[in-house]
């Protein structure tokens, strides 16, 4: 492999692997405050790119309730983004509010907790599949004004990537600057990690976690809703079921960088994209196979993830 | 009756597989493992037999032998046993949601696999599966002998020295290691048992629905699975069993609600389209109304039909 090849490689690795951070980070989020794996980010995922689809003044598809019906407004796509991711948002609270809160209060098993918001992720694909039909979308390009394709190499020795893919990167890095800056830099932050690090003592010192929680769900909804909009400019919207696909992958990448670790979450995307990137050609069609592969092994081998502290097993 | 079993010989054998893998998920939740690799098995199962069917075995013309499909069964639950050993052994060392991931991940992993390997037919899969019996619901001469066997067992199980051993690692595994129950032992066992059971009920069902694919278990029957126990129950053999039953009656239950007239059409229309929504919701209401389930041991008791030997 030669070193224009190797550059085109772990560009388009990290264009997609920054989305698969982003996307990791809704999840890694719930867990480090609740312990409990989100199975409905998938689906807010969808949601997410379905509502930013609508809010761009798209028709809907054939089969759905919607069908052949547009939205009365027309927004630009980045406006339609915020909107989308909005609309995530507000479902993270439906869900955290469904799936969530009665089994919190009722201090239910966690797998409990798991089932139900599968549950939950059932209902919400299947709404959207009742409004929206099963058929693929695909976004109206609001990069047609752009060239294509972005050149990092020389005239000589091109290295192009596509412009989706650069402006993906560019969206997933304010997402992560953004993240990072609440988490750190503020005192709605500080109690996120004083919540994530022990619920009860947090709530004994005046802070008041059911609030917080709920801004988890908002902060992961959005960012769900902000992935699923990337993924669906970059590659369409597959149908109601895409999101579950992706979901999944997801796992992968939180498991990887360790769960409910922040930092870990972006190393793990930025290694699932590397390593998808990565893949001989002849071998591409296993590439779906490789976040879990790797999922497995670091289960194996680090439990505890990339970047996370062993856990001393309670006696 | 009879119109009844001829409308709904598909549903009702479904019905019964349903309850078989619900009981694949049950024995390893019986030692506190929360697995989902069984869909992972069930293909594999249903691969087996689809592969001998069509390819290795070549009867005459006419209906499939019962006693070929036999053969395949077991083909698949050998099969199926001995990857469940060397995924379980390394795999069980991880507890709680770890080991559920993990088996997410291997359901994912063959998933692919079976998608680009030449054997198990590529993205269009095995097709033309023979079929061993005139109707769909002959299928129940299968079916219902592995339900009862499988409950059999199970039930059994509950009252030996190993199943003991199960629910003593379920309750506190550290108290039961201490006690002397080698917990990697039994949980790899009762992981392997899982996998053979639903290796078994993969090779019926690829029979059953005449073609095999690598859409047939996958992580949906994962989800499914996990609501049949839970809901279902999952303190009792009876409870996966019953869940199996219930729960896979639902989406066609609620489309017979709406064929009964007198209801507004937007609803009936609902009750059609968006049956799938009204069961993912009845899945999270349960688990908030049921924590444990429908069917518990107390409420078995109550019935008289548990036998008495109080909690364990």
């Amino acid at each position: 492999m030669n070193g224009r090849l190797f550059l085109q490689q772990v560009l388009n690795g990290l264009a997609i692997g920054s989305v698969y951070a982003i996307f990791a980070l809704g999840y890694t989020l719930i867990f480090s405050v609740l312990r409990i794996i989100n199975f409905t980010h998938g689906a807010i995922f969808t949601l997410g790119a379905y509502a930013t689809y609508a809010l761009t003044g798209s028709q809907f598809g054939i089969n759905g309730l919607l069908a052949g019906a547009t939205l009365p407004v027309r927004l630009p796509f980045v406006l339609a983004l915020l909107g989308g991711s909005l609309v995530a948002a507000v479902s993270g609270v439906i869900v955290e509010r469904l799936a969530f809160r009665p089994l919190r209060t009722r201090g239910a098993d966690p797998l409990l907790t798991l089932v139900s918001s599968l549950g939950v992720a059932v209902a919400l694909v299947n709404v959207t599949q009742y409004l929206f039909g099963a058929e693929p979308y695909s976004f109206p390009d609001p990069l047609s004004e752009l060239p294509s394709a972005v050149n990092f190499g020389t005239a000589g020795q091109p290295v192009l990537v596509r412009t989706v893919q650069v402006v993906i990167f560019g969206v997933s890095i304010v997402m992560l600057v953004l993240l990072t800056y609440l988490m750190n830099a503020t005192r709605t932050g500080k109690a996120l990690r004083a919540v994530a690090e022990d619920t009860t003592t947090s709530s004994l010192l005046g802070i008041d976690t059911d609030r917080l929680i709920l801004l988890t769900f908002v902060i992961s909804g959005f960012l769900g809703g902000v992935t699923g909009t990337l993924i669906g400019l970059s590659v369409g919207i597959a149908g109601p079921y895409f999101g579950i696909a992706f979901g999944l992958k997801g796992l992968a990448v939180i498991v990887l960088g360790g769960l409910g670790d922040i930092p870990g979450a972006v190393v793990g995307g930025l290694v699932i994209g590397l390593a998808e990137a990565f893949v001989p050609a002849q071998y591409i069609a296993y590439r779906e196979a490789v976040p879990f592969a790797l999922l497995f092994l670091v289960l194996l081998v680090r439990p505890q993830g990339l970047l996370g502290r062993a856990q001393v097993q309670k006696v | 009756m009879a119109t009844f079993l001829a409308t709904y010989d598909f549903l009702l054998v479904s019905m019964v597989l349903a309850a078989v893998l619900a009981l694949t998920l049950y024995l390893p939740l019986m030692a506190g493992q929360l697995s989902v690799a069984s869909p992972g098995f069930y293909a594999l199962g249903g691969y087996v037999a689809a592969i001998l069917s069509t390819k290795v075995f070549h009867p005459a013309p006419g209906l499939y032998p019962v006693s070929l499909v036999l053969i395949e069964m077991a083909v698949a639950a050998v099969v199926s046993g001995i990857l469940g050993i060397a995924v379980g052994l390394p795999a069980l060392r991880l507890r709680g949601i770890f080991l559920a991931l993990a088996t997410i991940a291997f359901v994912q992993i063959l998933g692919v696999v079976a998608l680009n390997l030449d054997v198990t037919g590529g993205a269009i899969g095995i097709f033309g599966i023979p079929q061993p019996f005139g109707s769909q619901l002959q299928y129940m001469w299968l079916a219902i002998p592995l339900l009862l066997l499988s409950m059999l067992f199970v039930a059994r199980l509950e009252r030996t020295r190993t199943g003991r051993a199960l629910i003593a690692l379920r309750e506190d595994e550290l108290a039961a290691a201490a006690m002397g129950v080698d917990p990697t032992y039994h949980k790899v066992l009762a992981f392997t048992a899982s996998a053979v059971l639903a290796g078994a009920v993969g090779a019926i069902s690829a029979h059953f629905i005449n073609t095999w694919n690598s859409r047939q278990g996958t992580f949906d029957t994962s989800v499914n699975l996990m609501a049949f126990v839970l809901v279902g129950g999952s303190r009792t053999f009876v409870g996966p069993v019953v869940g199996g039953l219930v729960l896979t009656a639902l989406p066609e239950a609620l489309r017979g609600v709406a064929d009964v007239g007198g209801l507004p059409p937007w609803f009936a229309q609902f009750l059609r389209d968006g049956r799938l929504i009204i069961f993912g919701v009845l899945i999270a209401l349960g688990t908030v109304f049921f924590p444990h389930g429908l069917i518990t041991p107390g409420l078995l008791g109550r019935l008289g039909l548990g036998r008495r030997t109080g909690r364990v």
